[in-house]
This record gives structure tokens, C-alpha cells and sequence, in this order.
């Protein structure tokens, strides 16, 4: 028998970056665009990546390590306010076993300098697969490689 | 232009049913007997529903209410573990707006006397169509109709 465990955390992480909104929102909007940041360490590759950014749609892509069993994300996206905000639930597995669901909210505010991105993370994680705090620094190390993108020189 | 909000908020429910927790399990699990105290509502006009109980698989009730406003729940189903634990994510509409995107879960423990009943509910509200005490409100009512039917003789 496995050793059941739900374990219910949220988090918030805000950031400023130097751009529109405008800006911001179509880093999360465009396929392409949305590769460039939202991606593991360089070392782990990725596989069956689909994206159908309207709402009802989804996403989905598999990283992969190096050795070990590949980490499943999948999202179904429910509201989109263009250059305001996103909603979207979604699921990890870790190989086959599931491992979290969640709701992220990413709003988009115009600032003096540029854009106040919000996340909210709301999440239940499943059986100790996955640990609340290695998600709110995983999220956190995904909003720093956005972060580069909307910096970097086109 | 629409005043937009966010709101998180979650909230628990503890109930100790005095039933074996297959028994709870099955009020979920099964059709019927969800339909039996599941949205009994007087007054409301079913127009669509689906019933999918499986992982991935989806729930949907769309219902007029007495004043006439459209109501509708969708469940995604994550993952389910026989008599111990159901997860979803479930969105309401209402009209046509999005109204709310939740994660839910149930877990089931065997106690003296019966079973623990344990929901968490992790929802993000928007743009102040519902609230959030009310979300708890309702949910703590759907579950006092379960306790009825769980408890009502054969």
C-alpha cells in the first residue's frame, strides 16, 4: 500500500519587468516566444509539446532528465484577458504517477518602468512526488529566465 | 472595460459520516447515487449534464436557476483513489462569465464510528461574480445533503 499524502500550499511571487504589458502577455501568448523561457535546465530535453493558448485549450510538455523518469506537465487554459491576466489549471505526473494539480493565476499590471507580473499558485500535491517549496522555486527560477527573455536583445 | 479581480481563498470541511468509506466513496462515484443528494435544488431546470468518474475524465451540469441566469459546473477529474481520495479541478460559469476555477479534495479515512470526511477546496474568483464564504457557504449545504442521504434509512 502506498503512502497516501495531500498536501495543500499556495504561493504568490511578484516581479517587474522593464516592458509593456503588452509585452509580457504575448511571452506567455506565442508558442515560440513561450519556448524560450519556459524550459528546464538546458541539460534535460523535451518531448510531445503541444500549445493552444485560447480558452479550453491546452498544453503540454514532457521534460526530461538526464536519467530518471520524465516530469508531465499539462494545462488547460480557462480565462484570458489579453495584456491582463491568465488562469489556467494544471497537472504534473512524474512518469506515470500523478503527482499534483493546481490553479495558477498571472496577472499583468501596468507600472511606472514597465509591468508588475503576479503569479498565484494554488496547489495539491500528491504523495510527497513533488514538494510545495521545490515548486514555488522552480516557478521562481521560470519567472528569472522570463525575465532574461523580455531582456535580451532581439 | 470590466473591473477585474482575483481572489484566492481556500477553506476545509470535516465531517465524520457514521458509514463505512466505500460507502462515501460511492455516493461520489456513482451516477445515481450522486444524483440522489448532489444539486437537488427546487426550482432549477437541468439542460445539460455529463457524468465521466474516472481520471481525466469530465463532469458537467449546466442548469437555469429560478431567476432565469445559467449556471454551469465543470469537473475534470485528476485522480481517484478508491474509497480513500478524489482530486478535480472544477470551473463555474455564470452567464456567460467565468466565475471560478477550483482544486478539490476529498479524502476518506476509516474512523470508529464511521468515516472522516475531509474536503479542501482551492479556488480563485473572478471579477467578484462569486465569492468566496459563499463558495464555503454553498459547499458546507451540499455536504449536510450528503450526510442526509448517507444517513436516511434504506
Amino acid at each position: 500500500m502506498t503512502d497516501r499524502a495531500t498536501i495543500h500550499a499556495s504561493f504568490t511571487i511578484e516581479r517587474i519587468y522593464p516592458v509593456s504589458p503588452a509585452t509580457v502577455f504575448q511571452a506567455w501568448a506565442d508558442a515560440d516566444q513561450k519556448a524560450a523561457w519556459f524550459h528546464g535546465p538546458p541539460e534535460f530535453g523535451q518531448r510531445d509539446k503541444t500549445f493552444d493558448f485560447r480558452v479550453g485549450g491546452s498544453e503540454t510538455v514532457s521534460t526530461v532528465p538526464p536519467d530518471g523518469p520524465e516530469h508531465r506537465f499539462s494545462a488547460r487554459y480557462y480565462d484570458i484577458v489579453p495584456n491582463e491576466r491568465i488562469v489556467y489549471a494544471y497537472n504534473m505526473e512524474h512518469g506515470d504517477v500523478r503527482a499534483s494539480l493546481s490553479v495558477a493565476t498571472v496577472e499583468l499590471a501596468a507600472v511606472d518602468g514597465g509591468t508588475r507580473l503576479t503569479v498565484t499558485e494554488q496547489g495539491t500535491f500528491l504523495d510527497r512526488v513533488y514538494d510545495a517549496d521545490d515548486r514555488e522555486h522552480g516557478t521562481i527560477g521560470l519567472l528569472d529566465q522570463l525575465g532574461a527573455h523580455l531582456a535580451a536583445p532581439n | 472595460m470590466t473591473d477585474r479581480s482575483s481572489i484566492h481563498a481556500s477553506f476545509t470541511i470535516e465531517r465524520t459520516f457514521p458509514v463505512p468509506p466505500s460507502a462515501v466513496f460511492q455516493a461520489f462515484a456513482d451516477q445515481e447515487t450522486k444524483a440522489r443528494w448532489f444539486g437537488t435544488d427546487e426550482g432549477w431546470e437541468k439542460l445539460e449534464s455529463a457524468f465521466d468518474f474516472r481520471p481525466g475524465g469530465a463532469e458537467t451540469d449546466l442548469s437555469r436557476a429560478p431567476d432565469g441566469s445559467l449556471s454551469g459546473f465543470n469537473v475534470r477529474y485528476y485522480d481517484i483513489v478508491e474509497d480513500e481520495r478524489i482530486v478535480y479541478a472544477y470551473d463555474m460559469s455564470h452567464d456567460d462569465s467565468r466565475a471560478s476555477l477550483s482544486i478539490t479534495t476529498i479524502e476518506l479515512e476509516a474512523v470508529d464510528g464511521g468515516t472522516r470526511f475531509t474536503m479542501t477546496e482551492q479556488g480563485t474568483f473572478l471579477d467578484g461574480i462569486h465569492d468566496a464564504a459563499g463558495r464555503e457557504e454553498g459547499s458546507n449545504w451540499v455536504m449536510d445533503q450528503l450526510g442526509a442521504f448517507l444517513t436516511a434509512p434504506a
